[in-house]
């Protein structure tokens, strides 16, 4: 009965009520696409990021993220593979080797992380074969191939084509070199890969360094980073027998990751801001219209409603002036973001800070439960909190006082 | 005599009885022992790991103290490696590549074939007596041998692989040890001399093992065969010619 009439009461003011209204479903629709495009812009950061070389989330030796060394192995990848590939979540599982060599070409020499891949798998991963510039990625079959980064080719003066030498040191201590011919050049964008990163066919490299079918670690990735994300439980699940560790993003990426959460905790001061003052507005216009309606309070006070009912229905009036605007915000919220996450959205003049952090000029937001309702569910659980002033103040009320008052 | 005259004698003498001596000149003194103004030695490397051991036979030529150069002649495997150093420059010749390729400064601080030792400690030794300020830190009796330890702290604005090192120094310059700290001064290294015999005519660390600090069962030992000292030395060993196509100067079996 007290819902019934709060309802009713809500629409004797409607152009009040609409007013309310619309003002919190702006806020929600603000923060619901805000939020959205933060959230969607980071994911397409940390994936584009991540697709470069690392992938969504790796399995190393233990000890291995701590100082890479290519004694660190594992020593059977295949049925650990197989394992991997078959956890929901899992798209694609690239095993790697890693050793630091000298890398020369003529007189010039420099000290470079050479990757062993499987020139199958790896793009799997890795988008490093699309940001070929010259020649081609390493294909199934390569043998004494390596396609190394544009300043690296820079450095060396050599181009697709070219022998480079590569010496470093085996699995067995013994000294690794080999002549490979550079078949491609890649230019990521990203300054340290592009000058410190060759990369050979896993089989050549285990050859060379004297690694049997070792690996150093393997590459995971997935459709989208949230999928690994949350397939990383199982993961770990499915090498628990094994020295092994699961790398997620954070720990693969740990600048990003730190850029990230200092770029969100300062909007969450703006979100923060937004919600108090939408919250207060809500509440200012509220109380006013209790204060007008402290007559009419009197009258239902002494036709017998206890005081507590009187302010249990002014409470019921504001939560149904909630749920409603931030519902009808959320919905509309949703459609602006799909909209918009459709289209993209394009920043001009941003390119130079986009591709330090391996972003197309066109961003997209991404509609998630997080970004749809943690803001809204903030509001409302302020709003639904604040309620208890104006139902402090009916409570308070004394019939006959109430209804000489004012007027 | 009378007693002022005693006194005299007494304070004469008393410096040269009880004065410390020099650090620097303790840290010149090792090295002079360690390499002459020339040397020629035969030396086998054992790498220990907790999965393999090897060993590596190498010969090792150096002049003063910039000059040095040392070729691999067992395994199979690995003969024919040689590196050379001229001055803060580093070669490496490599058979299988026939190539001379010169040594990155980015790769310096990697192990030197696939040892304890990296390509630093080759091209560094010398900074332990230019680039750091040493200090006494106290001796002690061993063997009837007076033991000094001297502490090596990077000379203000001198670019130093290390934070600290602390040498042990027997008073006849061998050299009984050396410990290698970062720059937050957390040990990361230690050399111990584990044989003093005689080489080349003089007392000698013959032995030493150089150990990493945070690895277990894992280390590695040089010990010296053969050592001849203060021979000439022509120019033309210490270069890249020389490294790839070695020729023999009666200098040692080439």
């Amino acid at each position: 009965m007290l819902a019934g009439l709060a309802w009713r009461n809500l629409w004797r003011q409607p152009r009040r009520t609409l007013l309310s209204l619309a003002s919190i479903a702006f806020a929600a629709l603000v923060m619901v696409f805000l939020m959205s495009f933060q959230l969607g812009v980071y994911a397409t950061m940390k994936e584009n990021v991540l697709r470069i070389v690392d992938g969504f989330a790796q399995v190393q030796p233990a000890g291995y993220r701590e100082n890479p060394s290519l004694r660190k192995t594992i020593d059977a990848p295949g049925p650990i593979i197989a394992r991997l590939r078959t956890v929901p979540g899992v798209g694609a599982v690239a095993p790697r080797t890693m050793g630091f060599a000298i890398v020369s070409s003529g007189d010039k020499s420099f000290g470079t992380a050479v990757f062993g891949v499987d020139p199958a798998m790896e793009p799997r991963v890795s988008r490093l074969n699309h940001t070929i510039v010259n020649g081609r990625y390493l294909k199934a079959g390569d043998e004494n191939a390596v396609v190394i980064g544009k300043r690296l080719a820079r450095n060396l003066d050599v181009k697709a084509g070219d022998t480079i030498s590569v010496l470093g040191e085996a699995l067995d201590g013994s000294i690794a070199a080999d002549v490979l011919t550079v078949v491609g050049i890649f230019d990521t964008g990203t300054r340290e890969i592009d000058r410190q990163l060759a990369e050979m066919p896993l089989a050549r490299f285990q050859a060379t360094f004297a690694m049997n079918d070792k690996v150093n670690t393997l590459a995971i990735s997935g459709n989208t980073l949230a999928d690994v994300d949350s397939a990383l439980g199982a993961i770990r699940r499915s090498i628990a027998n094994e020295n092994l560790k699961v790398q997620n993003w954070q720990a693969l990426e740990p600048g990003l990751d730190g850029a990230i959460s200092l770029d969100f905790n300062t909007s969450m001061l703006w979100y923060t801001s937004l919600v108090v003052i939408v919250v207060f507005i809500i509440l200012n216009t509220l109380l006013m219209s209790v204060l007008e309606r402290t007559r009419e309070f009197g009258v239902l006070l002494s036709v017998g409603m206890r005081p507590a009912q009187v302010g249990i229905m002014v409470w019921l009036e504001l939560t149904f002036l909630a749920l409603v605007g931030l519902a009808v915000g959320i919905a509309i919220g949703d459609a602006v973001t799909l909209v918009v996450a459709h289209y993209g959205l394009e920043l001009p003049g941003t390119d130079a800070i986009f591709s330090r952090w391996g972003l197309p000029g066109r961003l997209f937001p991404r509609l998630s439960l997080v970004s749809m309702l943690s803001a809204p569910v903030i509001m409302g659980l302020s709003i639904v909190v604040a309620g208890i002033f104006p139902y402090r103040h009916v409570d308070q009320l004394e019939p006959i006082s109430a209804m000489r008052e004012s007027l | 005599m009378n007693r002022t005259g005693w006194f005299f004698i007494l304070a004469m003498l008393a410096p040269m009885a009880f004065a410390a001596p020099d650090p620097t000149h303790l840290i010149q003194a090792a090295f002079d022992n360690w390499r002459g103004k020339s040397s020629y030695t035969e030396v086998t490397m054992t790498v220990h790991r907790p999965a393999w051991e090897r060993q590596l036979s190498m010969q090792s030529w150096t002049r003063g103290n910039e000059d040095a150069l040392v070729r691999f002649v067992k395994p199979a495997k690995d003969a024919g490696n040689a590196t050379l150093k001229v001055g803060g420059d580093m070669w490496i010749f490599n058979p299988r590549l026939n190539q001379v390729l010169k040594l990155p400064a980015s790769m310096m601080a990697q192990s030197w074939m696939g040892s304890d030792f990296s390509y630093n400690d080759l091209a560094k030794a010398n900074d332990v007596l230019t680039e750091y300020t040493h200090k006494l830190l106290g001796s002690e009796e061993q063997d009837g041998h007076t033991v000094y330890t001297v502490e090596a702290l990077p000379k203000p604005d001198a670019a130093t692989v290390w934070g600290k090192q602390v040498l042990t120094i027997r008073d006849d310059g061998v050299l009984i040890g050396e410990d290698y700290f970062d720059q937050d001064m957390k040990l990361v290294k230690s050399m111990r001399t584990t044989k003093v015999g005689p080489l080349g005519g003089r007392q000698y660390p013959v032995s030493m093992t150089m150990k990493k600090v945070d690895t277990e069962d894992a280390w590695t030992r040089i010990s010296f065969e053969q050592g001849r000292f203060d021979i000439d030395m022509p120019d033309a060993l210490f270069t890249r010619a020389n490294l790839r196509n070695p020729r023999d100067f009666g200098l040692g079996r080439q």
